[in-house]
């Protein structure tokens, strides 16, 4: 790759790499402190019901604990994970699922802590459940939350278990469809995910003589974790100090409080350290992953292939609380795509089951898995072929976004060029075999971000970030940092951080932080820069504007051997005006930048076992200016994986009564395995964006997004079922070659009622 | 009750006094203080615990401790000598083959562990003997690229 760079564009082993590959890198699990205990906890083992008794007494005298807590030792404030505040951080009296935490123990170690919990007596008393969440949006279902317009933060009115309603609108849609020669309509229906990190949920909680109270993390927002437990716990955010230690995986899960306030308690009571570190099972069965998302999808095409009008009726599950926020899918609903008319709603339904996490994207990958079937069975419907359908109706420049953002330069149409070409659409292939697409969309990440940069007397830096490193995002930095200042990245030193160091900083998800930290950085280094040219000028004598900076000096442009290089100017910093040099920069939000990417997959389907092997799998996506091609292509690998995971094996069952997680382990909840992949193939596409860190944009969201339907739509092509529900199992893909692949019932006429919408 | 038991660890014997429930990787981690292997499910199916037990891979969560008495064990704590990395993981370095790190210390392992048998392999006999560990990161295409990249160094420095 020809670049105009001379850091980026390049690629750079992690800086964190050495740790990682000797077993050194510290995980929130490798604490071990001085008389440190033990945490384990008790779940529910009912789904909705009144604690009726806890009895803690003979859990409480066994030899070797120290300390036992239930909900009422917490203060009695409500907490969410967005505005809705919709959860006790324990429960006082009522549990919602099965699995839900309802009393923590402190012992010397883990068995006897674990002995305890098994002394703890409960009594229930059962209360009405709901668990599928099409029953739970209906009138005469149980109610999760009898409360719910009581808490802080609820602001709909549309139904007893609807946590959020988003909707977005454009247009004349009723008429749009009766305009069009064509109408298709779909009910999708994707499974409940595991985010499927391998480092369990853990974290050792500690309190300094001082009072103060430490938290060793394994979390992706440090802040955050950090302002949620000042308010369970009721305790000033500046007495609390969050230390985010090496994240082994999170993809979402780790973005809020998880369970850091048991151990934090737990250690408030004592006066000693305490560790929780979660076990398979209850990273499963406690900690919110996705729930199954339920999609109605219809279009109104014209004969050409235009699509004139779109309507999509989500429902996403959110199980015992809004644990991810309003989901992020409603955006979503018209994919890549310019419509003119839509009618948008995704409904957040509660049920008695884990509550809801985050995940790469939150609901993304559900809506473009109906998203890019049905463009599929809208080609299939007019005549078309999937691809020109795709690329008559992709996105322009200049077109407006659901968000009513203009779409700027971008690298869409390139992206399904390179997928054309590389797989050699349209192909025709023997029965069996067959290829499918998928056009996926996110947009760059947004939200406060912040970097400091400190010369140090060698003429390298030191930089200073809040963020956790999720993705090698600190690598990533630091190549920004260099490039920016005009020295090596060996030169450049990224600081290891917690709440107390490092200047305040949003989550690291949303694939924000090399396109909005990255910004941050970039400023720093160019607030760095001024301030040593402006030092530069004051030593040397001569106006600010006759010096360049280049290569870690600063010189006159006239006269290159008279200059300052950054190790001089750093040592006369420390009698200067100004002082030592420190460059900083802030920011809160960063304009709307989308990215593009187009996938293929190429499939055979097994007529007599139903199974799909996945021959081939290509990604395109526009990444913009790749800061570290070696770290973009992991981002662009890692992603698929997740992808066709969710596609093929991945599967969250839970009980039809209880709602209670069926398969709680690796055995049986199945991820890829190397054995299992072909090589990835990608194509990087590089148009610059216009904002964010030399034309970065972000990468790591998409990959994952267009697997289901790409696999979906190759195994139409291979065999000819359309299979509208995930995973594509060969259980699932037989049942269908076998003519039993029955419509998902959905009454979407109830929710148009419920808004006063004429049924058609 | 706690009793004596004796490992040879990277090298070094070391005689603890361990419960007799205890695995090895909570011996290993919680008394040994190597922690470098990682418990991921603690129910051997994520391969993080991997070490080499008489130079064979094992997850070590499925050892009993004391059914390694005398054994020799090797952590990733044990393969970088004073002269750097080892082959494998200056070749997980260099290729990306890593993102969170949190399954690395196991896939290195197993990686070494095969490669001392099969320094030749194709990739797909790479892809069956890292079948054991799960990476949520990487998709596994650069952990394959570094383990080939291994074995070749490994074949050219011999």
């Amino acid at each position: 790759m020809t670049t105009q760079f001379k850091v980026l564009e390049r690629n750079h082993p992690r800086v964190d790499a050495h740790d990682k590959v000797t077993g050194r890198a510290a995980y929130a699990s490798d604490v071990y402190l001085p008389g440190m205990l033990a945490c384990k906890l008790l779940p529910s083992t009912r789904n909705h019901a009144r604690i009726v008794r806890l009895d803690i007494s003979k859990a409480a005298s066994h030899p070797g604990v120290r300390c036992v807590i239930t909900g009422t030792d917490f203060p009695d404030i409500r907490y969410g994970s967005g505005a809705l505040r919709d959860r006790y951080v324990m429960p006082r009296e009522v549990v919602n699922f099965v699995g839900e935490p309802i009393a923590a123990v402190a012992a010397d170690d883990e068995a006897t802590a674990q002995e305890a919990i098994e002394l703890i007596e409960v009594e229930y008393e059962d209360l009405p459940s709901v668990v599928n969440p099409l029953t739970a949006i209906g009138s005469d279902a149980a109610t999760v939350h009898p409360e719910l317009e009581e808490y802080e933060g609820y602001g709909f009115t549309l139904g007893h278990n609807v946590s959020t309603l988003l909707d977005a609108d454009r247009g004349d849609v009723d008429q749009a469809f009766r305009d069009a020669d064509v109408v298709v309509e779909d009910v999708y229906r994707s499974q409940g995910i595991n985010q499927g990190f391998l480092e369990p949920m853990a974290c050792v909680a500690d309190v300094e003589a001082n009072g103060r109270l430490v938290v060793y993390a394994s979390t992706q927002g440090p802040y955050q974790i950090r302002a949620a437990l000042a308010g369970v716990l009721e305790v000033p955010v500046s007495r609390i100090r969050v230390v985010p230690m090496e994240l082994g995986g999170g993809f979402g899960a780790k973005l809020r409080l998880a369970f850091e306030a048991f151990p934090a308690l737990l250690a408030m009571k004592t006066g000693r350290p305490v560790k929780l570190v979660n076990t398979r099972e209850e990273v499963f069965t406690m900690n919110g992953p996705r729930l199954p998302v339920t999609n109605y999808i219809r279009s109104g095409v014209m004969r050409d292939g235009t699509i004139t009008a779109r309507e999509a009726y989500t429902i996403f599950d959110v199980g015992a609380y809004l644990g991810a926020g309003p989901n992020s899918g409603i955006g979503h609903g018209i994919g890549a795509y310019r419509v003119p008319n839509f009618r948008l709603r995704s409904y957040g339904v509660y049920t008695n089951k884990i509550y809801v996490g985050s995940y790469r994207a939150s609901g993304v990958a559900d809506m473009t898995f109906a998203v890019e079937s049905h463009m599929d069975r809208i080609a299939h419907e007019i005549g078309m072929d999937p691809y020109d359908l795709r690329v008559k109706n992709a996105l322009r420049e200049g077109d407006v976004s659901v968000s009513g953002a203009v779409v700027p330069t971008n690298g869409l149409m390139e992206t399904l060029e390179a997928i054309k070409e590389k797989i050699d659409w349209p192909r025709d292939l023997e029965d069996g075999h067959g290829v499918g697409l998928a056009l996926c969309e996110w947009r760059s990440g947004s939200g406060p971000s912040t970097a400091s940069i400190s010369v140090n007397d060698d003429g390298t830096v030191s930089l200073l970030t809040g963020s956790v490193d999720i993705s090698g995002s600190d690598t990533s930095l630091a190549a920004i940092a260099a490039e920016a200042l005009g020295i090596p990245m060996d030169q450049v030193v990224v600081a290891k951080r917690d709440t107390d160091l490092a200047p305040y900083t949003g989550q690291s998800g949303g694939s924000r932080i090399v396109y909005s930290q990255g910004t941050a950085v970039q400023r720093a280094a160019e607030d760095t820069v001024q301030k040593l040219v402006a030092l530069a000028a004051e030593r040397l004598g001569v106006p600010e504007e006759a010096l360049d900076c280049e290569d870690g000096r600063v010189y006159v442009m006239d006269n290159e051997p008279q200059g300052l290089t950054f190790a001089q100017l750093a040592a006369a910093s420390i009698t200067s005006r100004g002082g030592p040099i420190i460059g900083t920069a802030s920011l809160s939000s960063m304009p709307y930048t989308p990215v593009f990417a187009a996938q293929a997959a190429e499939v055979k389907v097994d007529r007599k076992t139903g199974q799909v092997r996945l021959l081939r799998y290509i990604q395109a996506q526009d990444v913009g200016t790749p800061i570290n091609p070696m770290a973009v292509e992991g981002q662009l690998d890692g992603g698929v994986v997740q992808g066709i995971g969710r596609a093929l094996t991945e599967d969250q069952q839970f009980d039809p009564e209880t709602g209670a997680v069926r398969n709680p382990s690796f055995a049986s909840y199945l991820m890829p395995l190397a054995i299992d992949l072909p090589e990835l193939e990608n194509v990087l596409i590089n148009v610059p964006a216009p904002d964010g860190p030399f034309g970065a944009r972000a990468v790591a969201e998409p990959p994952g997004f267009g697997p289901p339907a790409a696999i979906a739509n190759a195994v139409y092509d291979a065999v000819g079922v359309r299979i509208k529900e995930l995973p594509l199992s060969g259980e699932r893909v037989l049942s269908a070659l076998n003519g039993q692949n029955a419509d998902i019932d959905f009454d979407v006429d109830a929710l148009r009622r419920a808004e006063g919408i004429a049924a058609d | 009750m706690k009793q004596p038991l004796n490992l040879n660890i990277n090298g070094e014997n070391r005689l603890m006094l361990v419960e007799p429930y205890y695995s090895l990787l909570d011996c290993l981690r919680d008394e040994a203080q190597l922690t470098g292997a990682k418990k991921g499910c603690d129910e051997g199916d994520c391969g993080a615990c991997t070490v080499l037990m008489d130079g064979k891979p094992v997850t070590s969560c499925l050892v009993l401790a004391h059914s390694a008495h005398d054994a020799a064990i090797t952590t990733i704590e044990g393969l970088a000598g004073v002269d750097g990395l080892s082959p494998v993981q200056k070749a997980f370095v260099e290729h990306g083959g890593l993102q969170c790190g949190f399954c690395i210390p196991g896939l290195i392992m197993s990686a070494t562990g095969f490669l001392q048998d099969n320094p030749d392999p194709t990739e797909e006999d790479v892809r069956f003997a890292i079948g054991g560990n799960l990476c949520r990161c990487t998709g596994y295409q650069r952990v394959v690229e570094a383990v080939m990249a291994a074995a070749q160094e490994i074949r050219e420095t011999r």
